[in-house]
Formats: structure tokens, sequence, C-alpha cells
């Protein structure tokens, strides 16, 4: 037989075995489907853990000041702890797996424009914070080193406090007041959207204004020194922070004065820490296994139907052996039907998975949903898997069928 | 003369051959020891009570199944020698088998039936369907060519089974019990047929229960229990 005429007589028995045919297309399909989809979804949800991770900055690490720890004073004695500038040029200079260390202090202000009063997180910042906190500027620009130096009174928004604080009338060279005083709008920060871990900063909400501007204007909670809230720091990679935490204890301790075993006198915290607790590997797992999973259940359920096929049909592949049919044209007969099958049911596997993908990404879904990313080696291994699966379990058990002889497979009924 | 016989080889020439099935409990010798020997143009008739393993012997001689001892030379050739393909091409070519039980595609029409054979060599389609209607009007059947197997008749599917066998012009069929569905007028036809085929060289076995058809063979082989019974083998007119 040609290819032609294996071809039409698979479609004639495909069409005469409409419920097998349909039940396995139902399968491939659906195996094809799931496997698009939970690929692509999984990729989705790996970029979003990553750009979450990037989004609360590049390997970012705090400092808190806290208080003496309970078991290294008496009660009465637990005072407040606090930085001061030289504490953060200390860490600068001895901390080796960091490179930028940088000084903040922050607070609740009101922050009005025209008619509008916002209470907002104020943060007193220097030029590096950019880097650190990973923006970018969407028009103006970023606080200077002159403007440190000089005090200026000048402002950066983030994206929510700019459409919120001051709407449509929102443009460079405005004047806000912050903390009571007019500040001149020089720079609106890029969105950056939910940050993955809540430790992390709200940036779309806050108002940077220059360190010093800021330390001028507050009502400091020492006397006559100028308290820096937190200490910025950039970890090189994700790698060192537990060698950049063992860096930073004997400087501070030293400086604050405090045991270095004490672990309340402050607090090191960062995403990377909050990371690797994440069950990232964990979830890849799973999505792998249920991938795995359903690609089985999908091969199964195919090979489970052609073994049905190829049984009940043991009769047919008994009479086309005993008219003289060789054990390959058996074999190329179940194999176009199973071709046409599987080739039907993963094109429409396929389909129906990226219409899946593409409707969920034009659904208005949280943030926190992570949305399907397709890949083309996605669609080739979902196409390939099924489609192997799929021939090799029409081929195998035909093979097998056609390998015994005529008179045995024709009695046996 | 005897120069003359040495030089035509037999179509068949069976050598002890024993068929055991061994099937989980059961142990059944269905042929123990036949000898046998069907020269070109033979019309042979078996004859044997049910059970006596006339199927199992046809189902040999179409190589359709393997003895499991003794050697089987069909024109000459031992078949143990020869590879799947080639037994494939001997079903194909050179022999017509009729099915005690038809054995016909239940979702295959009755032409379609006919032409299977020919779809595994390289024959046209319209060549196909030309030789398969002809096929079945050599078997009065012209008026049934589209039925389905369950829309026909016992007989109507018989002779349907005889023209799937005819349709490669075989030079040896085999027919299992090809009338025993037919009634007297069809099945006489039928052996008409036969006769015809024998005549124009066909080397024709024929397993039958009726007695008047296996006058008419040139030869009748009796088996009983898997053996052939003695001096069964018998020339028709030779008595
Ligand atoms: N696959 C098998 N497994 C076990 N025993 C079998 C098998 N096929 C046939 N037999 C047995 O072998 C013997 C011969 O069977 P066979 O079909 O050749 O008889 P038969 O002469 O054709 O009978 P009938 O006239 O009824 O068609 C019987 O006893 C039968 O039960
Ligand atoms: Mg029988």
């Amino acid at each position: 037989m040609n290819v032609g005429q294996i071809l039409r007589s698979a479609l004639l028995t495909l069409r005469s075995q409409k419920l097998r045919t349909a039940l396995t297309l139902f399968g491939m399909v659906w195996g094809t489907a799931s496997v698009v989809f939970l690929m692509s979804w999984g990729l989705g949800l790996e970029r979003m853990i990553d750009e979450g991770f990037n989004k609360i900055g590049n390997n970012v690490v705090h400092i808190w000041a806290g208080k003496i720890g309970e078991d290294f004073t008496p009660a009465l004695d637990r005072r407040e702890l606090w930085f001061s500038r030289d504490d953060v040029e200390a860490v600068r200079r001895g901390v080796k797996s960091a490179d930028i260390v940088l000084p903040e202090s922050r607070g609740w202000y009101s922050a009005t424009y025209g008619e509008t009063m916002l209470s907002r997180d104020v943060r007193g910042v220097e030029p590096a914070h950019m880097i650190v906190r990973n923006t970018r500027i969407a028009a103006g620009r970023m606080i200077s080193a002159d403007d440190v130096r000089s005090r200026r009174r000048v402002a950066v928004l983030g994206s929510k406090t700019r459409h919120e604080l001051m709407g449509a009338g929102a443009r460079l060279g405005a004047k806000i007041r912050v903390m009571g005083t007019p500040h001149r709008v020089i720079g609106f920060l890029e969105p950056v959207g939910t940050q993955l871990t809540r430790d992390a900063d709200e940036i779309d909400d806050q108002i940077w204004v220059p360190l010093t501007t800021l330390l001028g204007q507050r009502e400091s909670p020492i006397e006559n020194e100028e308290v820096i809230d937190i200490i910025v720091l950039r970890a090189k990679s994700r790698e060192v922070f537990e060698q950049l935490k063992r860096e930073v204890r004997p400087i501070l301790s030293r400086r604050l004065g405090v045991s270095p075993d004490d672990e309340e006198a402050y607090i090191l915290v960062s995403p990377i820490e909050s990371l690797q607790n994440m069950p990232i590997g964990r979830m890849r797992g799973m999505l792998f296994v249920l991938a795995v999973t359903t690609l089985g259940i999908g091969g199964i359920g195919i090979l489970n139907m052609m073994l049905d096929s190829v049984q009940e049909r043991r009769q047919e592949i008994g009479i086309r052996l005993a008219v003289g049919a060789r054990r390959r044209d058996v074999v190329a007969q179940f194999f176009m039907e199973t071709l046409v099958i599987t080739s039907v049911g993963g094109v429409l596997g396929l389909v129906f998975g990226l219409v899946f993908c593409l409707f969920l990404a034009g659904l208005q879904v949280p943030d926190v949903i992570p949305l399907p990313i397709v890949k083309p080696w996605i669609i080739w291994l979902a196409l390939s898997v099924m489609g192997i699966v799929g021939v090799l379990s029409g081929i195998i058990p035909a093979w097998r069928a056609a390998g015994v002889e005529p008179s045995v497979t024709l009695r046996a009924e | 003369m005897g120069a003359a016989a040495a030089v035509t080889t037999p179509v068949v020439e069976l050598d002890r051959i024993s068929k055991i099935y061994a099937s989980g409990r059961v142990h059944v010798e269905a042929l123990r020891g036949v000898d046998l020997r069907i020269e070109r143009g033979d019309l042979l008739a078996i004859l044997g009570p049910s059970g006596s393993g006339k199927t199992t012997l046809m189902e040999i001689l179409g190589c359709l199944l393997q003895p499991t001892s003794g050697v089987y030379r069909f024109n000459g050739e031992p078949i143990h020698t020869i590879k799947p393909d080639g037994l494939a091409r001997l079903r194909g070519e050179e022999i017509g088998f009729v099915f005690q039980s038809f054995n016909l595609l239940p979702r295959l029409t009755a032409v379609e039936n006919v032409e299977l054979p020919l779809s595994y060599r390289k024959v046209g389609r319209r060549e196909r369907r030309r030789r398969a209607l002809e096929a079945l009007e050599r078997v009065r059947l012209g008026e049934r060519t589209r039925h389905l197997p369950s829309e026909m008749s016992g007989g109507e599917r018989q002779r349907v089974a005889i023209a799937r066998a005819l349709i490669n012009t075989p030079s040896f069929i085999l027919a299992d019990e090809p009338t025993g569905n037919l009634d007297t007028r069809t099945g006489g036809e039928i052996m008409a047929l036969l006769h015809e085929l024998n005549a124009d060289g066909t080397t024709v076995v024929l397993v039958t229960h009726d007695l008047a058809i296996g006058d008419q063979a040139k030869k009748r082989l009796y088996i009983c229990d898997g053996e052939v019974q003695d001096g069964a083998q018998e020339n028709r007119g030779d008595s």
C-alpha cells in the first residue's frame, strides 16, 4: 500500500470508530494543552520571583538599630540604639562583601500640593539609592550629591505619590510642601509595582528628599545628633549574605558598645534571606511533577486506548496477514492512524493551551499571580513528547500483534 | 517417464508433520505425523469428523501456522527456512485461502473485502476495483458488492470469502468447507467454479463433510484424530 492508501484507510477506520477516536483525541488534546500551560506558567512563576527580587533592589541589605537585648542588660537599662554617620562610615570601610553602604533616615510626614494633603513615607536618601533600590527616573533627575551637600529642598516622587498628590497637574519644578516646608519637585520615579516581600519598601508610595534635608528638618530623637535610621548596603552577590553578616557584627558591636552576640541590638534583614526561605525549589519541583504526571496520564490513556484498539482488532490483523500483508504493512497502518490522531490532537491541544495562556494574560489578575510565558521550546517539548508517546503506543502493540502466526491471531477471539 | 516425474516437484510435500496445541493446561495433539504429497493440478478433498484436525492441516498448508515438528515443502522449498516477508508474499500471491468462518473485515463492503489482498501488491485502485467486481461476478454476487458482511447471508459471505481467495489468481487454493453454508444449488455452483479453476491448472484442496462433494474430487484424504487413515489417500476411480 502506498501512503495515500494507508492514509485513506486510516481515516476510514478512525471515522468508523468514532467514540474511540474521540476519547484518544481528547487524551491527546488534554495532555498537550496541560503540558503547554503548566510549563508556561512555571516559567512565568520563575520570572515573577526573579523580577520581584530585582524590584526590592539589587541584593539589598538593611541594618536596623534596635535595643540592647534582654539577656545582656537589666530591663531598666534596655536603651534604644541608633546609628551615626560615623557608624555608617565605619561599616563602609570595614565590610568587603558589600560594594555600596548608605545611610538612610525616614518617617511618615505630611505632603501637600494645592488642596491635596497626604501622609507619605518620606525617605532621606543619597544619590546611590537609585542603584541600590534598582529604580529608574521617569522624568527629571535624581537627587544629586550637590543637593545633599547643600541641603536643598528638593523631592523625587514615587509614581503613586505623583498621581495621588499631583494628579493631572504633575510637573517638574512644581512646589510641594513636605514636612511643612516647600520642596521643588525635581524628578519622578518609574512605577515599580508590587514588591514581592512585605519587608521591602513600597517605592511607588514614597517621597525621596536629600538625607541632609530630612535630618535638618525633623526633630531628632536624640538631641543634637544626626540619627541615621537604617544602613542600606548592597551585597556583592546573593551568596555573600552570610559572610556580610559576619563582617558587620564586630564593627557595629564595638562602635555601639554592645555584645557581638546580642542579636537584638541591631538587625540585618534582606530579601535575600526571605527569598532563600521561599519554597521556589519546591514550587518548581511541584510544577515539574505535575507536568510529568499530566504527560504520564495522557500517555497512559493513549497507550491504553491503542492497546485496546489493537486487542480488539487482532482479528483484523490476522486477516490482513492471511491475505498477504507483511508485518510492516500492519504497523504502517496503525502508525498512520495514530499519526493522524496525535497530529490533530497535538495541534488542537497546542491551540487550547495557548489560548488559555493568552486568556490568563488578558485577565486583570493581581501581580502576585504569575502570568504564563510561552517559549518555543515548550511547544516543541509538549508536541514531541506527546507525539512520541502517541505514535509509539500505536506502533508497539501493532508490531507485537503482527508478529504472531495469523492462525493463532485469528483463532483467539 | 521416470525422469519426467522427477523434474515435476509436487506443490506440497508434508513429511511427518505434527501439531501440538499447548495453551496453558490443555495439550492437544491435533496432527500426528502426517505425510502428504499434493501434485500440481490436483483436486484433493479432505474428509474427517469434527475436531479431527482438518482445519489445522489446512492452516499449515496455507502457511498460516507452523507445524510443531516435521517438514513442509512448498514447491520444493522448506517453509521453515522462508523469512516472514517471504511467507507474506506466498500467502498473498501463491495461495488463496477460504476460511471456514469466512473472516471478512466487518467494516469493509463486499467489494472492499475482495480487494484487500491486492492492496498489498502494486495494483492500481481502478484495476483493483475491476478485478474485485469480476471475482464477485464469478461467485454470482454481482448484485451485492456494496453490502457490509453483517448485511449478507452466510452463503453470501462465504462467496465473498471465495472471491477474495480468487482475486490474486493463486496457483494453490485452500477452501475450508466452502459449501458448508450453501444450499445444494449454490454449493454445486461453487464446486463447479472450483473445478473450473482446477481445470485451468490451479491446485485445489478442500475440506468437506459432504461425501457427494468428496466423490467429485480427484483425490480424497481421510483424517481421524490427527492421523491420516490407512490407504486413505485414494485416487478417484482407482478402486
Ligand atoms: N488454539 C487451539 N488450542 C488448543 N486446541 C486447539 C486449538 N485449535 C484447535 N484445537 C484442537 O485441535 C483439534 C483439531 O482442531 P481443528 O480445528 O483442526 O478440527 P477440524 O477437523 O477442523 O474440526 P471441524 O470439522 O469441527 O472444523 C480439536 O480437538 C481442537 O479442539
Ligand atoms: Mg475445521
